[in-house]
């Protein structure tokens, strides 16, 4: 048997290694893009799971409409990439910094 | 399970501004540059009509309706009315400065109406599901309204900078929803606080969800130290779009604290009061202090909005219903003074001038003393100078947080804002003995020149009677 | 021993590895594709969970669409990847630590202790008859219809969005307008000129043109 802890613990797991995700690759702005893919993940696997053994819908349709927005948010995520890449022809993060102060 | 009918009446401002952001968008198709102040129109009369339905359906009952989803109340409806009056007031102010940069075009309106949506739909937001939509509904028009200078290099790295932070943000605030909903096993509020009030509130489960809660809370309200990009935004973004970010969407993200903190994990009240000590302190302390370094007047504002933010923690944390009064008294009026601030700096700027560093203001009084005198009320207001309204928004806070039992904090709040009062009113010393870099004399067309005074007589009339507003945000939140 | 926790296993180790691919490889295009077979993984991870109906949507909106989208970006823009390696190594040991720290605090919190086996049973498997689709779709569109409707909006917001910041009208670029090319008559295309019938006389300038 696979006990509830143990999807939890992979969710957990997911989450953790897209903030280290985000962390490192401060740099490369479609790694993080996909960094913000994973993290979502993690949550839906939470969500899954919990709706699994608590025996309810309302965790699987939360997940349904997360999986709606995140595509939206790539859409758009890629979008201002692809705004920020014409006028800056890099994706570095590192030489992105006309704002400071 | 037994599905009920919605009852549609309750959410007849959120259909009417649904349906007219879309005759707006394909309005907008149709028209060429000359009358594309149609569209402009058209979005007014949009907040005009959502502010008389949602006045008209105002009683002070709460309704439920959509299966818990939805909520119409007191509360929602003075926020939502706000809402739709800052906005209304934004557009007003964006419309010579985008036509003059040849930035006027529908999709300003039409994401902003989107984003009005979104909003009304955090304020009424009655489970966690339905909140999160509103909260990204809001969202992504705003990254897409901060892009929406296209070739200007500052407005796109904003609109990343936002994007990026915001996503992360929202994925935290997505992991503390999936763990209450794990330990409560419902998504709606009030069945979530029925819960809680039943089990005791040392859960691990719970707590950590929580945590996760606010740190997102935390991110999109701009309290230290989950900070970093509010003033990038805020300076990046073209200015209109600054003045909207600034001022109606900190509304909703006041609705959305009370709804999550208060309505629905009111009972951990004593564990999220911990960690909203430490952002409030934090916040009004930094955002005080490094306020004064900076020489760009939308940096300043930035960093003063983060100090805002945690005075208006300080109310929601007292946990009375003084001191959510307080700190919603707060946030209305915090809207009203940015709007104040950055339309000043819409008045001042013309083609190819931004008239954003602090420096623009020099001599203000030589140029239009009246102008100046508007900027000076707005200064003293956020100040907390009395009998400015800026100053009872702060004495009310305070005085919750005293009957909470938190003197020091209190104390700290107090001497910060002393300490920040010494940039609001260099730009009043700028302004009065400074002698003008140029010249020339304002130029602006009356409803902007109306308006912008009308916005900082509102902020002395409300300093002189100020229990109107407060008593109307006690009998709200009863 | 059923075969459920091998399963169980064998995914999650899979996923697992692939999520750390995603973040440790140099080139998004590897990037990418390690995230395609992470959610493949997940997918069938939530087949296990009898999560059928979203399992398959995320093989077919993520996969099909999201990570395409991906594709087709990292292939449109004409990157540099040696810089975008520049302080992976340096923030490494940080970054490991304060990642580790907080699994262990998430993993103590949502462990065996709260969410095992004796604290939550798992539900008995439902039957061959049981209808995943049905289930979430009779709830989507009449419990949760509002928010459907909010979801939908904000599809709508993406549209508008990604259109109008991505959009550009070149001038010089050349392209058909097939409304055009239907609407055309005659009258456009040919044109009859009414010309006098040569005479002898003027056939010698006609011959000079």
């Amino acid at each position: 048997m696979i006990a509830l802890s143990d999807f939890l613990i992979l969710g957990a797991l997911l989450f953790c290694i897209s903030l280290a995700g985000i962390f490192l690759n401060r740099k490369n702005l479609l790694i993080l893009l996909m960094a913000i893919e994973l993290m979502l993940l993690a949550v839906n696997i939470n969500f899954v799971a919990f709706s699994h053994y608590l025996g309810d819908t309302a965790g699987q349709v939360f997940v349904f409409f997360i999986l709606t927005v995140a595509a939206a948010e790539a859409a758009i995520g890629l979008a201002i990439l692809i705004v920020l890449f014409r006028n800056r022809r890099t994706i570095n993060v590192g030489q992105i910094d006309s704002l400071k102060g | 399970m037994v599905f009920e009918f919605p009852n549609f009446v309750p959410a007849l401002a959120e259909i009417f501004v649904l349906t007219m952001a879309c005759v707006v968008l394909i309005v907008d198709l149709f028209l060429t540059e000359r009358n594309r102040v149609i569209t402009y129109l058209l979005s007014q009369a949009t907040l005009l009509g959502a502010a008389v339905l949602t006045v008209s359906l105002h009683n002070n009952s709460t309704e439920l309706t959509f299966s818990g989803g939805f909520i119409r109340d007191g509360m929602g409806d003075v926020l939502k009315v706000f809402i739709y009056l800052v906005v209304a007031v934004v557009f007003l102010y964006s419309r010579e400065y985008l036509v003059v940069r040849k930035l006027f075009k529908g999709e300003f309106f039409v994401l902003g109406l989107f984003a009005v949506l979104g909003m009304m739909v955090m304020v009424s937001g009655h489970s966690l599901l339905t909140i999160y939509l509103g909260l990204e509904l809001l969202s992504l028009s705003l990254y897409a309204m901060v892009a929406m200078h296209r070739d200007s290099m500052p407005a796109s790295e904003a609109a990343m900078k936002y994007f990026i932070l915001g996503a992360i943000a929202s994925g935290m605030l997505l992991y503390g929803m999936s763990l209450i909903y794990g330990a409560t096993g419902s998504l709606d509020i009030g069945v979530i606080a029925d819960t809680l009030r039943m089990s005791p509130g040392d859960d691990m489960v719970l707590l950590l969800g929580l945590t996760f809660i606010i740190v997102a809370l935390a991110f999109k309200l701009g309290a230290v130290p989950f900070h970093m990009w509010i003033p990038d935004v805020y300076h990046g973004a073209p200015t209109p779009v600054t003045l909207f970010i600034g001022s109606a969407p900190k509304i909703a993200a006041f609705a959305m604290v009370m709804r999550l903190l208060v309505d629905g994990l009111g009972p951990l009240h004593v564990q999220w009061q911990d960690m909203l000590v430490i952002l409030a302190a934090l916040s009004i302390v930094a955002g005080s202090v490094i306020a004064i370094a900076q020489r760009n007047l939308k940096r300043m504002l930035a960093y003063s909005t983060i100090a805002h933010v945690g005075f208006l923690l300080l109310g929601i944390l007292a946990g009375t219903e003084n001191g959510y009064a307080g700190a919603m008294f707060y946030v209305l009026v915090y809207a009203l003074m940015t709007l104040g601030a950055f339309g000043m700096i819409l008045m001042l700027s013309r083609a190819g001038f931004e008239a954003d560093e602090i420096e623009d203001f020099k001599g203000l009084n030589e140029r239009s003393p009246w102008f100046a005198f508007v900027m000076l009320i707005l200064m003293f207001s956020m100040a907390g100078v009395p009998p400015f309204v800026g100053f009872y928004a702060k004495l009310a806070v305070l005085q919750a947080v005293i009957d909470a039992g938190l003197v020091w904090l209190a104390v700290l709040a107090v001497l910060s804002a002393v300490i920040g009062a010494f940039y609001y009113l260099r730009i009043v010393k700028y302004m009065y003995f400074d002698k003008p870099g140029d010249e020339s004399a304002l130029q602006s067309n009356f409803d902007m020149r109306a308006t912008i005074s009308a916005n900082g007589l509102l902020i002395l009339g409300l300093g002189i009677y100020p229990s109107g507003l407060m008593a109307l945000c006690v009998t709200v939140l009863r | 021993m059923s075969i459920e926790p091998v399963l169980f296993y064998i995914f999650s180790a899979v996923l697992v590895f692939a999520a750390v691919m995603v973040i440790a490889v140099r080139n998004p295009v590897f990037a990418a594709l390690f995230l395609v077979l992470a959610f493949f993984n997940s997918a069938a991870l939530w087949l296990l969970l009898e999560a059928e109906f979203l399992a398959l949507v995320l093989v077919l909106v993520y996969v099909g669409a999201v990570m395409v989208l991906f594709l087709f970006v990292v292939m449109m823009l004409d990157i540099n990847l040696t810089p975008l390696r520049e302080g992976f190594i340096k923030y490494m040991p940080v970054g490991l630590v304060v990642a580790v720290i907080m699994l262990l605090e998430i993993a103590v919190v949502v462990g065996p202790e709260n969410f095992g086996l004796d604290q939550v049973a798992p539900p008995p498997r439902h039957g061959a008859d049981y209808n995943n689709t049905a289930e979430l779709g009779s709830v989507l569109y009449t419990v949760y219809a509002y928010p459907f409707e909010i979801a939908a909006v904000i599809l709508l917001v993406a549209i508008v969005a990604a259109i109008s910041l991505t959009l550009r009208r070149r001038p010089q670029t050349k392209y058909q307008n097939p409304a055009e090319q239907v609407l055309v008559r005659r009258e456009d295309r040919v044109r009859l000129v009414k010309m006098e019938a040569e005479k002898a006389g003027s056939a010698e300038g006609a011959e000079g043109d």
